[in-house]
């Protein structure tokens, strides 16, 4: 073939790649990048629905100045990123472990594995609801257990306590996505090459060593994906705490998400929430960079 | 392979988790069968007396078939409409060569990645200038903005891992492209693509945050927004928010149970072979 | 094989959307009444809607059930509203919403349909206008209330510090779960007990010239009896705090409490002795107060309002004068407990028997109960008030401190919508 011939065939494929690529590409921008460039247009303006007589004056940076001085915006920052710190590692630790009981060969395998994904697929809010009532005082299975057992004199109200309000909702996050990080990371663990155990034993290296060498460094490529998910995920919580707690006990669990929410839909503070969202989408977008630059420090793919 | 030791921890271990994860769904269970009387009386790893009537006063009541029936709609159309364009979509990416192509699955994959709340407000706006709030399309709409971009990511980890030998031989015997892909690449990857299909719809059928801001009453509310919005006239019904939840989740177990094996291929194909 | 299904469910939904977004030919007109109504209450008011609609021919209304607690139902409203649906035609308005909506340009001003404003009570009528136009019609009134049980209590307690020690001991006594239960979830409920507390010590939360006061001595002190009710007396039972007046009312008709704060409605269904393990056992009493201030109810209860999206205007003000007439009003008191807006119907014999105190009494708390401030703000502002009120009601802020903040936030609020009432549209 002539180069000649060679080139237009390239450019008759980029051309059909286009062509196919075009309705999803059409539909993502237009509901997806379009609105986010709204949100940030939205958020220069004083834009409060319940006040229709006051317009929409562009206002500047008014509404990112205030939320900066809005200690319950930092608060609920705070929150969010205590609560994706606190889950994110149980998970990651958890997964590991999970993982490594799917990953040995034993008769109901399969059944565990098909356990295991039951809280992946159940709704959030389902997830939530049956924690709450765990959690429920004083009659709530949690505190019935925990009295007989003698851990407590008398149960708890746990959604009263503003850190005992964090209990279920960091379990119930724990119990629904962990399954998630470990079939990951169990996807990472079965690309290991088996002989390099082989040769490992042959050295005369324990099963700990074996873990501590092999696994584990052969494994940071799954685990940072499964870390990125999962990180920009919990900066998100947004269902998980709107059935649990609300946000109480006052605003001690109340998540970034939720604050925009009820300033945005309780409010009708437009302008103001679309600052909110603005922020949180940035803080989003700054942590996928981080991770998306150590994911390409690792080398190109995982498996 | 494994020793008498290693396989008693692995075993208990084993045990140990899967109660861990299997109590809450089983204790749910019972408890949407317990007489709201017993429901808070001790609570006892057997229903004390098993009865139908939150799952009875579910559906007479509180006509829970119209948020089953607003879901299967929303999640049904939705993974519908992203299945077909996102295969196209992601078989350029993963077989064709062109200028910006991994740039354009890097957005893809940013955009499952956005913040939902960042975009409901404008979308809020939109729809309500199109009249399209308390609608069907109302969320659907919406919904691509997640589920657009997840069937590209997993369909792209789908394709890649097809042999490309055989596209090869039917390319060099003439056919063009368009049709390698409906007559060989597309039945090589059916099993791909419905796993791609369970996946968006699950995704679908979980969803909350724009659920809950574009409808604004029961005739349009799905699962999750109306177990979420649950009131009893007294007290929470539990009975019936644990039952409904029990009808929400079962067809996911059934999902999870039989096709277990895809969905892990599915949760792993976009990440693990990136 | 789910996915099959839905694929073949789709097309036949769609059709029937179809079939009924296009409007069947009827001459009739159909209002659309959104309001809560369970039990007892959904009857009357089907009784008194089926009686309308037979005296006027050609007006259909039907009812939009909505959830009962508060403020759940203004977010749906909100919601509603906001997307500018024109349904429902006819709402049911918390009192402290009317100038929110009004000012949103959500309702329909009502001056045009010369409604009898001088018949209500007035502060029932000053909660329901904005920029000097009425904007809805009171339906029934509300007024926090001591429910106390007599089969324990000698009298009703006139002071706070009375009232621990008597619910203390008649507890411990009758070795009952809790002493003296409110609503004090993170919603408006807890801002209406808050608000009695407060006029109990003497404390407002506006003065007269619109300062906002919350953080004054008297609040300090009355914040901190809510809180030591407690934490230090053990009277009041710390999971009050994720409760709403209906938990409260269930707790304590399950003989369950000595004493609640709770409102009117209450009343007859604690009576209903086939569902009430204390019906005879309990009576009412203004809420209890100290020397510094005086037993205060909060002004609650609920407005009937129309649609600024209504495409039936002059229907829908025929319904609302229709249930707000005297024979309606009558109708609703005696079958429920709860307190007509109409001062003249508490002279002569026509509500005697009715409450559980002689009707002038009752008229005569309605028009010394404090309302809240009147803003299209309020919603925020209440806001703010119910986080403040929470964290120092679970101990994560001391009541000076909280109140403190929410002053300041509240200022800050005020200042930054500049709402002088010219402003209005």
């Amino acid at each position: 073939m002539s180069r000649n011939t060679e080139e237009s065939l390239a450019r008759s494929e980029a051309r059909l790649a286009w062509l196919l690529v075009l309705p999803t590409l059409a539909i993502l921008l237009s509901i997806a990048l379009f609105p986010l460039l709204w949100t940030v247009w939205e958020s220069l303006h004083l834009h409060d629905l319940r006040m229709p007589w006051r317009g929409r004056p562009f206002i500047g940076l008014a509404n990112y100045a205030e939320a900066l001085t809005d200690t319950r915006f930092w608060q609920a920052m705070g929150h969010t990123a205590a609560f994706t710190l606190v889950s994110v590692t149980v998970e990651l630790g958890l997964g590991l472990a999970l993982a490594l009981v799917l990953h040995h060969r034993y008769r109901g395998r399969g059944l565990v594995r098909a356990a295991v994904l039951v809280p992946w697929a159940m709704p959030t809010v389902v997830a939530a609801l049956v924690w709450r009532l765990m959690f429920e005082s004083p009659v709530g299975i949690v505190n019935a257990v925990l009295t007989d057992l003698g851990v407590m004199r008398e149960p708890l109200v746990w959604f009263t306590h503003p850190l005992a309000a964090w209990v279920p909702v960091i379990l119930a996050d724990v119990w629904k996505t962990t399954p998630f990080v470990a079939i990951l990371l169990l996807a990472g663990l079965q690309t290991i090459d088996p002989t390099l155990y082989e040769a490992a034993r042959i050295d005369g290296a324990g099963p700990w060593q074996q873990f501590c060498h092999i696994t584990l460094p052969l494994l940071r490529p799954a685990f940072l994906v499964a870390l990125i998910f999962r990180t920009l995920d919990a900066w998100r919580v947004f269902d998980l705490i709107y059935v649990l707690t609300g946000g109480g006990p006052g605003t001690a669990t109340e998540p970034i998400a939720l604050y925009a929410f009820g300033v945005m839909f309780s409010h009708l503070r437009f302008g103001f929430g679309a600052a909110l969202s603005v922020l949180i989408f940035l803080v989003s977008f700054a942590l996928a960079l981080l991770y998306i630059r150590a994911l390409g420090r690792e080398g190109r793919g995982v498996a | 392979m494994t020793n008498p030791g290693q396989r008693w921890v692995l075993v208990s271990a084993g045990v140990l988790l899967v109660t861990w994860v299997l109590f809450p769904v089983y204790w749910a269970l019972i408890a949407s069968f317990t007489p709201e009387a017993h429901l808070f009386a001790a609570p006892s790893l057997l229903p004390p007396a098993c009865i139908l009537d939150h799952y009875r006063a579910l559906f007479s009541e509180r006509a829970f078939w119209v948020p089953i029936r607003n879901s299967l709609i929303v999640a049904g159309t939705t993974t519908l409409l992203c299945v077909p364009l996102g295969t196209l979509c992601a078989y350029a990416i993963a077989r064709l060569h062109f200028r910006g192509q991994g740039a354009l699955l890097g957005v893809i994959l940013a955009t499952t990645m956005f913040p939902q709340i960042s975009l409901v407000s404008p979308l809020y706006l939109l729809l309500r200038a199109l009249r399209l709030i308390n609608t069907y399309p109302g969320v659907i709409l919406p919904y691509l903005t997640f589920a657009m971009p997840l069937t590209v990511w997993l369909l792209v980890g789908f394709l890649r891992q097809l042999p490309r030998e055989l596209e090869e031989a039917a390319m060099v015997d003439g056919a063009s492209r368009l049709r390698t892909v409906w007559e060989i690449v597309l039945p090589l990857a059916l099993p791909g693509i419905a796993t791609t299909a369970i996946l968006t719809f699950v995704y679908c059928w979980n969803e909350f945050l724009f659920a809950l801001t574009f409808t604004l009453g029961p005739e349009r509310h799905t699962v999750p927004v109306a177990l979420a919005l649950f009131r009893g006239q007294y007290q929470v019904p539990w009975g019936q928010i644990l039952a409904g939840a029990m009808v929400a989740t079962a067809p996911l177990f059934l999902i999870v149970l039989f096709l277990q094996r895809r969905i892990v291929q599915g949760l792993t194909a976009g990440a693990v072979e990136k | 094989m789910l996915l099959l299904c839905t694929a073949r469910i789709h097309p036949v939904f769609l059709l029937m959307l179809l079939l009924t977004a296009c409007h069947s030919p009827s001459q009739d007109i159909v209002l659309t009444f959104s309001s809560s109504a369970v039990g007892a209450e959904a009857e009357v008011l089907q009784r008194q809607l089926a009686r309308f609609m037979a005296a006027h021919q050609g007006i259909q209304v039907i009812q939009r059930v909505t959830p009962d607690a508060a403020d759940q139902r203004r977010q749906l409203y909100v919601q509603w509203l906001n997307a500018r649906a024109g349904e429902p035609d006819i709402l049911q308005l918390d009192i402290i919403w009317t100038p929110e909506f009004a000012a949103a340009g959500w309702l329909l001003p009502l001056d045009s349909f010369a409604p009898p404003r001088e018949a209500f009570f007035p502060m029932t009528i000053a909660a329901n206008q904005w920029a000097g136009q009425l904007y809805a019609l009171p339906w029934f009134v509300d007024v926090g209330m001591l429910y106390w049980r007599t089969d324990l209590l000698a009298g009703p307690p006139r002071t706070f510090d009375e009232l621990m020690q008597l619910v203390t001991r008649a507890r411990t006594d009758a070795a009952l779960p809790f002493g003296f239960i409110w609503q004090g979830a993170r919603y408006e409920g807890l801002v209406t007990v808050f608000l009695e507390y407060l006029g109990g010590f003497g404390g407002q939360i506006m003065d007269d010239r619109g300062r906002i006061v919350v953080d004054s001595p008297a609040a300090v002190r009355a914040l901190t009896a809510m809180r030591d009710a407690i934490y230090r007396d053990g009277a009041v039972p710390p999971s009050v705090l994720t409760w709403q007046e209906e938990q409260v009312r269930f707790a304590f008709q399950n003989g369950q409490a000595v004493c609640m704060r709770n409102w009117p409605y209450a009343y007859r269904l604690l009576q209903d002795s086939a569902a009430s393990l204390v019906a005879g056992k309990f009576s009412v009493a203004l809420m209890p107060a100290t020397a510094d201030g005086s037993p205060t109810a909060t002004l609650g209860g609920s407005q009937l309002a129309i649609n600024a999206h209504t495409d039936h205007p002059q229907a829908a003000y025929q319904l609302i004068d229709y249930l707000t007439r005297p024979e309606q009003l009558v109708e609703r008191a005696r079958a429920l407990g709860v307190y007509p807006p109409r001062p003249a119907l508490y002279d002569g014999s026509l509500l005697a028997g009715v409450f559980p105190v002689p009707p002038d009494q009752v008229r005569h708390i309605i028009e010394r109960a404090v309302p809240r401030p009147v803003t299209p703000v309020y919603a925020e502002l209440s806001h703010i008030l119910q986080i403040a009120l929470h964290r120092a009601l679970t101990r994560q802020q001391d009541p000076t401190a909280a109140l403190a903040d929410a002053a300041r936030a509240m200022c800050a609020l005020l200042e930054r919508v500049d709402l002088s009432p010219q402003a209005g549209p």
